[in-house]
């Protein structure tokens, strides 16, 4: 699950590889913004059938690669 | 009698708050007596038997439409049903605004409605995405008539705002919030009433009304006095709210070191614009995407954004230079995102510090510009 959302965080924001890790303060390091977040939560539900609302979960929530895939494996 | 107002709304502050901490500090639930100070500061601000019946009937309306509508979505899950509810939510919020721009129109007038209104639709709009199961009557009221909160915000979100009154937050912690609270209550009183009604009484209460120099001295003045004046009052909500076991959300975290204007919008009036994020760019630009609308990915962004801040724009009235206003900042929303996405030096710069100051010099002007039209100096 942490290696597809981090694969599809590379394609989003044109990352390097080994950039965004596990750990990536994603909106503090100012990788994700609000519309990123948009196309991630999109590729979830079309490649891995996860539903993630963010009208429903504070962006602390939403804030590491490692959380947002422990909230999509729940 | 207007909220956070003068002498005579603190005193009744005063005397409602004081049960209120002597019952947090005792370790007990403060919901139930929160409910009633409500009441009595309603009864305060709404001084007079048109204000209290148009704020009845608003409430029965809202109730009625929230409670029916979590009852009907279980049978009914369909988006023309959540259409219907929302017109009618926002259809007294419509009439007060057509009502500012022709006055023949005007029916009736109520304090908070623009605030009240967006609690309505943002419940309405959480038990269709099934994030709310159920409403309860006397905390949905609460919720929506929060006097510390109810004319002009922060805007809370019901599922935050019911935990808290669900769960008692015992002594020690109930002794914090006060002391925050106070601190506040205190610090929203000093930006309101000392600095705010300093720059207007001394500053840009003196200006001419025309010209180069004094609309460039009204650009400042205004700025500086929106902060003081409106950061001040949501300060003093928050801390109210404190007292009564209630964690309103801040609404500003220092917008002047804000180093683009996504970011100062991150930083401003807070609890307004992540609600906008939440509630109409997020669902737009979703939706978008799910669909295939556009061809460019970020096309979508770039709508999602002028329509997020065009509606802002006109939220707070139907005139011209509010729509302006809104569609000013849809336009820069627009321009910060190309920056983003096409020049990627724009994010490294941000990171550096000489450049981060100018950018954010340029930010705070883009967005005094933006203050300039919302005051209506220009038409």
């Amino acid at each position: 699950m942490i290696d597809t959302i981090i694969e599809i965080l590379n394609g989003i924001c044109g990352a390097d590889e080994g950039e965004i890790t596990p750990d990536t303060e994603l909106f503090e390091e100012g990788i994700l913004d609000s519309f990123g977040l948009v196309q991630l939560l999109v590729e979830l539900e079309n490649q891995m059938k996860v539903k993630l609302d963010p009208a429903a979960l504070e962006r602390v929530q939403l804030s590491t690669p490692a959380k947002i895939a422990a909230l999509a494996e729940k | 009698m207007t909220p956070y107002g003068g002498l005579a709304f603190f005193c009744v502050l005063t005397v409602v708050l004081i049960p209120a901490a002597v019952l947090g500090l005792l370790g007990k639930s403060t919901r139930g007596y929160g409910i009633l100070a409500t009441a009595a500061l309603l009864l305060a601000v709404f001084d007079s038997w048109t204000a209290r019946v148009t704020l009845l009937a608003f409430w029965a309306l809202e109730t009625g439409l929230c409670c029916g509508y979590v009852r009907l979505q279980r049978r009914c899950g369909q988006l023309w049903l959540l259409l219907v509810f929302l017109s009618l939510s926002i259809a007294p919020l419509l009439a007060v605004k057509l009502g500012g721009l022709f006055p023949r129109l005007r029916l009736f007038s109520l304090l908070g409605i623009s605030y009240m209104s967006f609690r309505a639709v943002q419940v309405l709009l959480d038990c269709y995405d099934g994030h709310l199961k159920s409403v309860n009557l006397l905390d949905f009221s609460y919720f929506l008539l929060f006097a510390p909160s109810v004319s002009a915000g922060p805007l809370d979100r019901y599922r935050r705002f019911t935990e808290d009154l669900h769960s008692v937050p015992g002594r020690e912690a109930y002794a914090v919030l006060l002391r925050d609270g106070v601190w506040k209550l205190a610090t929203g009183a000093f930006y309101n009433f000392c600095l705010g009604n300093l720059i207007w009484n001394l500053w840009i209460a003196r200006l001419p009304e025309s010209g180069f120099l004094p609309t460039l001295s009204y650009l400042y003045g205004y700025t500086l006095f929106m902060f003081f004046n409106f950061a001040g009052y949501s300060r003093m909500a928050v801390g109210t709210a404190y007292l009564l076991g209630v964690r309103l959300p801040d609404n500003f975290n220092r917008p002047f070191l804000a180093a683009d204007l996504k970011d100062f919008w991150a930083r401003w009036h807070i609890s307004l614009s992540t609600w906008l994020r939440d509630y109409v760019y997020t669902r737009f630009c979703m939706t978008a995407l799910r669909g295939k609308w556009f061809r460019g990915k970020r096309t979508a962004s770039y709508l999602g954004y002028f329509l997020t801040m065009t509606l802002m724009g006109i939220w707070h009235g139907l005139s011209l230079h509010f729509l302006i206003y809104g569609c000013y900042h849809g336009v820069l929303m627009g321009v910060n995102e190309a920056l983003d996405t096409r020049w990627k030096r724009f994010k490294k710069l941000k990171k550096r510090p000489v450049p981060r100051v100018i950018m954010g010099i340029i930010t705070c002007h883009l967005f005094g510009v933006g203050l300039l039209i919302f005051s209506g100096r220009f038409f």
